[in-house]
């Protein structure tokens, strides 16, 4: 449950940076922490996709997962598990070369990005139990 | 369960309610601020404008303090600069007093591009520099040195070379610029993009990282008390 919900803040968070990215949202001002630095820099995007789209995409998918583990008929289910946990570790990987981007490359943080990082990071702890359902493939 | 379903169903209501508002948002002008020194004739003039887009006499000024190298200045002059253009500046309703605010702290080559803008400018070409610094701003940011890519962009614009990059090599204009910076400052300016909307009597809308509809809201309030 708490997957659920910290997935949703996140894809809402997402959702703006990438609404941000977008041209959506008025410019974020220089000079009260270089969020706008950091969405403008190189390492926004991957390709033609912007960093923050891969994220909501992300969040979505383990909501969605989240949700779907919940159901009785599925509560018994090894493959939700370990896409959850595979997915939120992936999740922490990536967040923390974005978050080593900031600090070591980019020399500029965006708040959001770092309110991101933990949110997956406390989604990636959350998941760890889930270890066990993969194993047993159990029940909650 | 269904208790659960109810908060997650509450945090999306919320969740979007507070994402539209930021999308939306900005920080919108509700409250005339003091002109201060920006209405003092003598800061004033110390502090002369980059560039004024628009015309000069037009009822409405709007002044924005920008910084070259932020981010959020060339989405400024990329996303809703046109769209004040088409709205106000080009119809004759509002002109637009450009001032230098570059932001020496966080930003290197920000101070040599507001001063290679106005070597650009000595040769009338200040609004066409002010675009392509933009334009190109993701590629000189990151760079060591960004006086090289200064200089292409005056040759790219057919500039006479000689004259702008003696320009660029001296100090010429850092004593403005340093006045623009004093102006903003005694102005209450510490983040760019900031634009000031003038009402008149010694008045003015001050916004931050405005959209167009902050900016359009804030001068249909002002009306036409300028």
């Amino acid at each position: 449950m708490a997957i659920a919900l910290l997935s949703l803040v996140g894809a809402f968070l997402a959702f703006y940076l990438l609404a941000a990215n977008l041209g959506w949202t008025p410019p974020v001002p220089c000079g009260t922490g270089d969020c706008a630095t950091v969405q403008s820099s190189e390492y926004a995007t991957v390709g033609p996709v912007p960093v923050s789209g891969i994220g909501l995409a992300g969040y979505v998918a383990l909501l969605a997962l989240s949700l779907a583990g919940l159901q009785d008929r599925l509560s018994r289910s090894r493959l939700i598990p370990f896409l959850l946990f595979g997915g939120a570790l992936f999740g922490v990987l990536f967040s923390g070369y974005l978050t080593y981007l900031e600090a070591a490359v980019i020399k500029a943080w965006c708040r959001y990005c770092v309110a991101s990082a933990i949110i997956i990071t406390i989604v990636f702890a959350a998941t760890l139990p889930e270890l066990k359902r993969i194993r047993t493939g159990g029940g909650r | 369960m269904k208790n659960f379903y109810i908060i997650i169903l509450a945090v999306a209501v919320i969740g979007a309610g507070v994402v539209f508002y930021a999308i939306r948002g900005g920080s919108p002008a509700l409250e005339p601020v003091d002109l201060g020194e920006l209405g003092n004739a003598e800061m004033l003039e110390l502090a002369q404008p980059a560039h004024v887009f628009g015309d000069p006499d037009a009822p409405i000024t709007i002044m924005e303090f920008a910084d070259y190298q932020c981010a959020g200045c060339m989405r400024f002059a990329g996303l809703v600069k046109p769209q004040v253009d088409a709205a106000y500046i080009s119809t004759g309703r509002a002109r637009l007093v450009f001032h230098d605010f570059p932001l020496i702290n966080l930003h290197a080559h920000a101070f040599l591009a507001a001063r290679a803008a106005r070597c650009a400018g000595d040769q009338d070409r200040y609004a066409d520099y002010h675009d392509l610094v933009f334009d190109t701003q993701n590629g000189w940011s990151v760079m060591e040195s960004a006086t090289g890519h200064f200089k292409e962009l005056a040759t790219q614009l057919e500039l006479d070379a000689d004259a702008f990059n003696d320009c660029l090599d001296s100090d010429r204009h850092a004593d403005v610029v340093t006045a623009n910076m004093r102006l903003g400052q005694a102005a209450g300016v510490n983040s760019t993009p900031t634009l000031f909307i003038h009402l008149g009597g010694g008045q003015a809308y001050q916004l931050g990282g405005a959209g167009f509809l902050d900016i359009q809201r804030a001068i249909e309030s002002a009306g036409s008390g300028n």
